[in-house]
């Protein structure tokens, strides 16, 4: 018999658990029965829910039974409690997703060539998952758009919008920038700008967190639309990091592998999921839309040194950075350390610019450097 | 920005005319709100979201019985700023009808060609000029002590339950409002004194008491009758139930349909500074801006703090989290209309007054009656006995609305059941806010649920995808049913929306709105032939 001690009881007790579909799922103070489910590789089905934002409960694919309570609950704005049984695989909940989902069906585009020209339809995988009839008929709601927003990057659309609000509630509680909003109420409600500005003319900092966020593609990007790139699912995501700043945030190169001759393209930027990177899935505007460059015909791709006619001309690594010391070095030894200068550039890492520091003082015994954002 | 900023915002937008262009920017300069959520908020209230309408003709079942259409296209041919709205709270003096801020009872179209299509000349023969108007009430003389509230005894004077309030001390107080089973008159029935104990019972000192006056149930106008009548009750009840909480200050939140009754109130907390009556307890009053929404009690709780009226998640309940997240007791007019006569008198003596259940209860009834009206009666009365106190039934009874809209429809045979919560519940019903409307056998039960799913739709917050989308398409189907469509899209579904929205929905209004629609094809399937 193994014998207890009271340390032993105490730290038995400070362990709390739920059960949920029969498993028995430990859990910290202030989770939520979605945090503990996904931990424990339970399948519960959300669209509103984004980890980086307060729980709003509103899409209520999430609902779920908790033994002895006759309502359903949310699950991801309810906090486990120690001992609840929460079962997710009931008939009841069955039939609240089928039901739930064909009501927005009726709703919503539902074919994927007019609701999925850009990022995954969620609503629309999840129909398919959990089977819900798509016979329920169609319902119109007349919602506003905002089709004449003369803004580069970022195009609402209305008729797939499911009005579960990420996008709002991430501009908000994220980037704190409050540039959209709910309007309009009931079945017309809708996302908009005061007065139906442009997102140009609002507080908006064109980050794009919204396309990212929305589940439906409500949210979606201008350039790849227009230039009717392939849908989502039918790109390779390459991981890469950004090179627009020194912070160094990863994002992810959607390639069509197909293009420029099975070269491939990178027709759009995404952010990797939340919780994964240490950009948490945020980007800025540069990170998310300035990708043209990747593939602009006057992108210098190699070296160049100018020839004794100051033209500039293609040459190797080993010769460029050669040429570059001697330049260096020539105008130390005529005129003196403090002769020289250096500025590294905001899009270096900020492992390279210590590395510009690090040469400037270091090896050329000078103080002057600079980095062009450190103003 | 403080919170007081935010909370500013309605009555801003109200002041700047409604939502109008440049208005949420300035708004947004002033307070530090961002502009997108003054939008955001401006456009969620009808009275502030549609700056043009200046008429506005209640649409409700009892009001469409009593002539609305007729008066709705009167207006449009005048060529008013006229459009639809939700229930007025004159369901007793159809139709009711909005002109800016103020309600006129009985708007016939005569009056309307009398304007000559100058909507600021528009008034109501029935009530000319007046600036105050009142609804029939009953039972005209009551023995001193037979009825709980008592419209018809004049005010009373103040301070006299208050100060019996202070004599007996929080602790008694609410021993006495559990003694008399006082349950919240505004719908749920939910007993008073669990409230009270939950609210005192909290370790934060910052409490509030919150007067729900946002009554908007169609059917319902019984707390506008009490805050006409009896404004001395409502707010020495709220005085003694802040007192017993440990509240000081009281926010009273009526519709902003309710120009009259809010001069009167007014009035009379300018009478209560004045006297110092009620001590240190501060009374503060806020307008609503046009959404039945905001009658649930979170949803009244953000429209209070500024925001858009969409209800919260509970739990946390207020009492442990209301008015900007601090323990609050939130009442119905009514329910609080009945404090001072339970300090004064005892508990036991309230309970004593109900038949079924604990009380007197102010019934409203309208439709087709002799006299429509609020009447005082022990809490447990029949349809019939209701109906007898107002006068008579106008032709055949064929069904009846025991508690607004949301109670869904009841057959004629139901006429002797007590009007009380249990029973009400039982029968799949409810009694609500105890708005009664009664139909005769010239309504067709198709047509009056498809009205008032019109009314949910229009009023559904949209914040959850069961009510946002469901109101719409139940009412989409039974119109669909009512040209005699068949296939996709008509009743089929029916059964399996309604049960999507009651599990589904968010908050009480979702749950209920298929109920007009789910009780009528139960009791009066003939009045959906098919095909036809």
């Amino acid at each position: 018999m193994i014998e207890r001690t009271e340390h032993d009881v105490q730290a038995r007790a400070a362990i709390k658990s739920i059960d949920i579909d029969g498993h028995s799922v430990a859990f910290s103070a202030g989770e939520t029965i979605l945090e503990a489910a996904q931990r424990a590789g339970v399948e519960i089905p959300t669209l509103c829910h984004d980890p980086r934002l307060e729980p709003a409960g509103a899409c209520r694919t999430c609902l779920v039974e908790v033994e002895g309570q006759n309502r359903m609950v949310p699950a991801c704005k309810t906090p486990a409690a120690d001992g609840a049984k929460i079962l997710t695989e009931t008939e009841r909940v069955d039939r609240h997703r089928k039901t739930l989902l064909a009501l927005y069906l009726t709703d919503h585009p539902r074919d994927r060539e007019v609701a999925e020209r850009g990022a995954p339809n969620e609503l629309l995988d999840m129909a398919d998952r959990y089977g819900a009839p798509r016979n329920w008929g169609t319902m119109e709601s007349k919602r506003d758009a905002r089709d004449t927003d003369r803004n580069p990057y970022i195009h609402f659309n209305a008729d797939t919008c499911i009005a579960c609000a990420r996008c709002t509630r991430y501009c908000e509680e994220v980037e704190g920038v409050s540039a959209i909003t709910l309007a309009g109420r009931g079945a017309e409600t809708t996302i908009a700008t005061a007065d139906s500005l442009s997102l140009l003319d609002t507080t908006c900092e064109m980050c794009g967190g919204c396309v990212d966020v929305c589940p439906t593609g409500a949210m979606g990007e201008k350039m790849p639309l227009t230039r009717s790139a392939k849908p989502e699912r039918e790109l390779k995501k390459v991981r890469s990091t950004c090179n627009f700043c020194g912070v160094g945030c990863q994002l992810d190169l959607n390639v069509d592998e197909e293009a420029e001759g099975g070269n491939g393209r990178v027709v759009k930027v995404t952010s990797p999921p939340p919780g994964t990177t240490t950009n948490d899935g945020n980007l800025c505007v540069k990170g998310r839309f300035a990708y043209d460059f990747i593939h602009h015909e006057e992108r210098i791709t190699s070296p160049l040194v100018r020839n004794e006619n100051g033209d500039l001309v293609e040459t190797s690594w080993d010769n460029a950075l050669r040429v570059a010391a001697d330049g260096l070095r020539g105008v130390a030894e005529r005129h003196g350390a403090n002769a020289l200068g250096f500025v590294s550039s905001s899009r270096c890492t900020v492992e390279e610019n210590y590395l510009v520091q690090k040469l400037s003082r270091a090896v050329f015994k000078t103080n002057n450097v600079h980095q062009c954002a450190a103003t | 920005m403080t919170k007081h900023d935010a909370a500013s915002v309605p009555d801003r937008l109200r002041e700047a005319g409604g939502l109008l262009e440049g208005v949420a920017r300035d708004i947004a300069r002033e307070t530090g709100v961002p502009e997108a959520h003054v939008w955001g908020v401006g456009s969620f209230y009808h009275l502030l979201s549609r700056p043009d309408a200046k008429i506005r003709v209640c649409t409700g079942l009892s009001c469409l019985m009593g002539g609305a259409q007729g008066v709705l296209d009167a207006c449009k041919d005048a060529g008013m700023p006229v459009e639809e709205a939700s229930c007025l709270a004159g369901c007793d003096v159809p139709p009711a009808v909005l002109r800016d801020r103020r309600t006129l009872p009985h708007v016939s179209v005569e009056d309307v060609q009398r304007a000559e299509g100058d909507w600021q000349r528009l008034d109501a023969a029935a009530a000319p000029g007046t600036t105050e108007w009142t609804g029939t009430v009953g039972p005209e003389s009551a023995s001193d002590g037979q009825l709980a509230i008592d419209l018809c005894a004049g005010a009373a004077p103040l301070g006299q339950a208050f100060a019996r309030a202070v004599e007996l001390g929080p602790e008694r107080i609410i021993e006495e409002i559990a003694a008399a089973g006082l349950q919240g008159r505004g719908g749920a029935g939910f007993p008073a004194h669990i409230k009270w104990n939950g609210v005192a019972g909290q370790a934060e000192t910052e409490r509030y008491f919150v007067l729900n006056a946002d009554e908007g149930e169609p059917g319902t106008f019984k707390d506008r009758e009490c805050m006409l009548r009896r404004p001395d009750l409502v707010l020495e009840g709220m005085a003694i139930a802040a007192y017993a909480v440990g509240a000081k200050d009281c926010y009273l939140y009526l519709r902003g349909e309710f120009e009259i009754p809010w001069g009167i109130v007014e009035r009379m907390i300018k009478e209560i500074d004045e006297s110092g009556v009620f001590g240190d307890i501060r009374f503060h009053m806020h307008e609503g801006n046009g959404a039945y929404i905001c009658g649930e009690e979170t949803a009244l709780l953000e429209a209070l703090e500024g925001k858009r009226g969409m209800p919260r998640h509970k739990p946390p309940y207020p009492v442990s989290e209301g008015l900007w997240r601090k323990p609050t007791l939130i009442h119905n007019v009514e329910t609080i209309a009945c404090v001072p006569g339970i300090v004064q008198r005892g508990g036991e003596w309230f309970k004593g007054l109900g038949r079924s259940e604990a009380g007197t209860k102010l019934y409203c009834v309208s439709g087709h009656v002799a006299k429509p009206g609020t009447y005082e009666l022990p809490l447990g009365a029949t349809l019939d006995e209701l109906v007898e106190v107002a006068g008579g039934y106008i032709g055949t009874l064929k069904a009846f609305s025991p508690g607004g809209a949301s109670s869904g429809f009841l057959p004629a045979e139901m006429r002797d059941k007590p009007l009380d919560f249990k029973t009400l519940s039982g029968l799949g019903s409810m009694l609500g806010s105890a708005g009664v409307v009664v139909l005769n056998d010239t309504v067709d039960l198709r047509w009056a649920a498809a009205q008032q799913l019109r009314f949910f739709e229009a009023e559904s917050c949209g914040q959850c995808a069961p009510c946002r989308i469901g109101t719409r398409y139940l009412r989409e189907s039974v119109e669909r049913h009512a040209r005699g469509a068949s296939v996709d899209g008509t009743l089929e579904h029916a059964a399996d929306v309604a049960w999507q929205m009651n599990e589904g929905s968010i908050c009480g209004l979702g749950q209920a709105a298929p109920l007009p629609l789910t009780s009528a094809l139960k009791y009066f399937p003939e009045d959906f032939p098919e095909g036809a």
